[in-house]
């Protein structure tokens, strides 16, 4: 109301239109000046309509719920790097913290993106190899001959048997160069007496993806 | 772009892709166009996960590049396309009543996965399909290639753009990024695959009965040593089909709800004929005259000649004008006013929401304002027979909310308020704007308070989750009732109470959500039809 403001120099009460013609007769009392923002959750006058309900309602419903859940799980949802600890634990040996944080756990085709949106891998062995060096003897030549011998004398002996998948594994790697890690933690890692999957620290026991619950995820 | 339109791609991609992903793709939506390095320096992450989440939104369709000059590769975000993620559970439910589950399954993984090739969703579809079968029975591939053919040929799933074939060598580098091109000819042609197999169970209780350690398996199933017979070829769900489908659907029910199913079974002949011959966003359907009509209703529908033409008059002679007549030839043309038809459901939604946030009197001056396109002050008094008082006080409340807007009609030159005309009329399609803007910040609200209700109740959430997950494990191994009873019990009952508030409210917020993204693909595809003219 810009007439409204523009009177007010000149005289109190004076406006520059014809108060009738808005609808406002004289001596109508003016609705209260607004002296703070409107609330938040204004009471409402009249109730919603009940949303639609039925069998597609519900089918509708339950799949956006599944939807959501199921995209958690996706390699596309890439969760930020879990922040290094202080102290380096004994656990952190045992746990394998998702993808090395430079690589993508699925494999699009290349041939359709830019070029420089190519994320080079080859830290992924050196970092293979610095956490498996605790464990190993020296690291071995990819020579089939040593490792034939020395998987004889590891036979004989029982504890070193852990080497040996370690030793296949990273040949394997090397050879094929591939930037996948299909690392199935609870074979290949250690076959110790201790099954990776038993191993629990119990920080985020039960937070994990569901095979056979049938309810929605929130 | 909109700050509400921005604040819900946002709360999209949070959710949906984690908050990376987000950051990048809120970033690109606000600014434009913008090269790699610029994107990381912008937001301040390394340039690592920039990459990984440009890798991510180019394969949802989310984000285009280009090749500027000096072969510097411009990424841009496309808001609109973030939006639909709302609207993904509606495409699957249609696929679902019009392929059953197979091609429901299609659907959602093309969905899910942005786009795929045609062998790896048929196979993964298979997989999933034989996982719901009972023991013993498994999925055949053709069966999903077929319902994945019958897909392509109504155009519900198209080609993506294909790289073009390196065909000369001596071009020097290659380009920093391919220039994807792609045929209007072949985007829905399938490539002949002899897609052998039958779906997989997931070995979960298949041990090796040798115990041999699976460490000695080999590493590479057969499959992946054969090359991919149609590597390269991708395809994307497509969307614009869908959305002419729910167009399709909105109009028939309309004309149901209008007249009668006898009327909306013609409608819809008459849709389906002109499926595939009309371009989406072509203001009328290609003219069909009645003899063909008559062919073309489905088997049950016996109306004789006569009849359809009695029911086609009365369609053509409705104010609505939802049917036109566009000629005699052939019995006479009839067509389809798709532009006034999406003109008439925006109005509709604009009055139906007036109605309910502001009662039916409000209601009545507002249709009364729509049909007489100006009214004064007075007039509107005496054709809503409604004291004077109260409908100054509800034309202002409309018009406080942007409903209806204020024409002036100057007498003098000058323009003075004492000597001009005030008229109160409705600008659909302002009006439809505004509420669209509405509607998206109503949808940020409800995800944003899900979101919230969530958060509250994580530690309860997070309990009853590792109680049955203890329970479901217990089950499996065989644990008697009292123990099972007894881990029940962990959970007590008010806790019990507060899970199952919980649920409900959640469940309400996202029938909420859906409720309103139907309102969302209305008021849009209105708009759209207006820019187009």
């Amino acid at each position: 109301m810009a007439s409204r403001g523009g009177g007010r120099g000149r005289g109190r009460g004076q406006l520059t239109f014809n108060m009738e013609a808005v609808g406002i007769g004289k001596g109508d009392a003016l609705p209260p000046p607004t002296l703070q923002p409107s609330p938040l959750f204004p009471p409402l006058e009249f109730r919603p309509v009940p949303l639609p309900s039925g069998e597609e309602g519900e089918y509708v419903l339950a799949l956006k719920q599944e939807l959501r859940g199921a995209m958690r799980q996706l390699p596309y949802f890439i969760r930020p790097a879990v922040p290094k600890r202080d102290v380096e634990r004994y656990s952190d040996k045992y746990q394998m913290s998702g993808p090395i944080d430079n690589a993508i756990d699925w494999n699009p085709d290349w041939r359709r993106l830019p070029r420089e949106l190519k994320i080079r891998v080859r830290k992924l062995q050196k970092e293979r190899t610095t956490i498996l060096l605790p464990r190993r003897p020296p690291k071995t030549t990819e020579d089939k001959e040593e490792t034939i011998q020395k998987l004889e004398t590891l036979e004989k002996k029982e504890e070193e048997v852990t080497s040996e998948e370690d030793e296949e594994k990273e040949e394997e790697e090397e050879k094929e160069e591939e930037e996948e890690e299909e690392y199935d933690e609870e074979e290949h890692e250690e076959e110790t007496d201790y099954i990776m999957s038993y191993f629990d620290n119990g920080e985020d026991f039960g937070g994990d993806s569901d095979d056979n619950m049938d309810e929605a995820i929130y | 772009m909109t700050q509400a339109e921005i604040k819900l791609c946002s709360l999209l991609l949070q959710e949906h892709f984690g908050e990376i992903v987000e950051k990048i793709g809120v970033h690109l939506i606000r600014t434009g166009s913008q090269p790699l390095r610029v994107i990381a320096h912008d937001t301040g992450t390394s340039l690592d996960q920039v990459k990984k989440a440009l890798c991510v939104l180019i394969q949802h369709n989310l984000v285009i590049y280009q090749v500027h000059k000096r072969g510097v590769v411009e990424y841009e975000a496309q808001c609109s396309r973030v939006l639909r993620i709302l609207r993904y559970p509606r495409y699957i439910y249609t696929a679902k009543t019009l392929y059953n589950d197979t091609g429901e399954l299609i659907v959602e993984e093309l969905l899910l996965n942005g786009k795929m090739t045609m062998s790896a969703v048929v196979k993964k579809v298979a997989d999933r399909l034989t996982e719901t079968m009972e023991d013993g029975k498994t999925m055949d591939y053709a069966e999903v290639a077929n319902t994945f053919v019958r897909l392509a040929d109504t155009h519900f799933v198209q080609r993506c753009p294909l790289v073009p074939a390196a065909e000369n060598s001596d071009a020097g580098p290659p380009p920093p990024a391919p220039t994807l091109v792609i045929n209007e000819k072949d985007m829905y042609l399938v490539p002949k695959l002899s897609l052998i197999g039958k779906g997989k169970r997931r070995r979960s209780s298949e041990e090796d009965a040798t115990g041999e350690p699976k460490a000695k398996r080999p590493k590479h199933t057969p499959d992946n040593k054969e090359p991919i017979p149609d590597d390269g070829i991708y395809w994307q769900a497509n969307l614009d089909r869908f959305h002419q489908h729910f167009r399709d659907q909105a109009i028939v029910s309309a004309v149901a709800n209008r007249m009668d199913q006898t009327s909306s079974e013609i409608v819809r002949t008459m849709l389906r004929v002109s499926e595939i011959t009309t371009p989406s966003s072509a203001p009328f359907t290609q003219p069909l005259s009645s003899n063909e009509i008559v062919r073309s209703l489905p088997v049950g529908y016996n109306i004789s000649k006569q009849v359809l033409d009695q029911y086609l008059t009365l369609l053509a002679d409705d104010p609505l004008e939802f049917v036109g007549k566009s000629g005699d030839s052939g019995g006479g043309m009839y067509v389809i006013n798709l532009h006034k038809v999406l003109g008439s459901l925006a109005t509709a939604t604009l009055e139906s929401v007036v109605q309910e946030r502001f009662g039916s009197r409000c209601a009545r001056i507002f249709r009364l304002v729509l049909q007489k396109k100006h009214l004064e002050q007075k007039q509107v008094e005496d054709f809503a027979m409604i004291p004077a008082k109260e409908a100054k006080d509800m034309l202002y409340k409309m018009l406080s909310e942007n409903f209806i807007s204020l024409q002036e009609i100057p007498k003098t030159p000058d323009h003075a308020p004492s000597r001009t005309f005030y008229l109160y009329t409705v600008n659909i399609l302002s009006a439809a704007r505004m509420l669209l803007h509405r509607c998206y910040k109503s949808i940020a609200n409800l995800i944003e308070r899900r979101q919230f209700e969530t958060k509250e109740n994580k530690r309860l959430l997070e309990k009853s989750q590792r109680v049955e997950a203890i329970i479901a494990s217990m089950q499996a191994t065989g644990a008697e009732e009292a123990q099972l009873q007894e881990i029940e019990e962990m959970i007590t009952a008010p806790e019990r109470q507060q899970l199952e508030t919980l649920k409900r409210n959640v469940n309400k917020l996202d029938a909420s959500e859906i409720q309103v993204d139907e309102t969302i693909f209305l008021l849009e595809s209105y708009i759209e039809s207006t820019v187009k003219r």
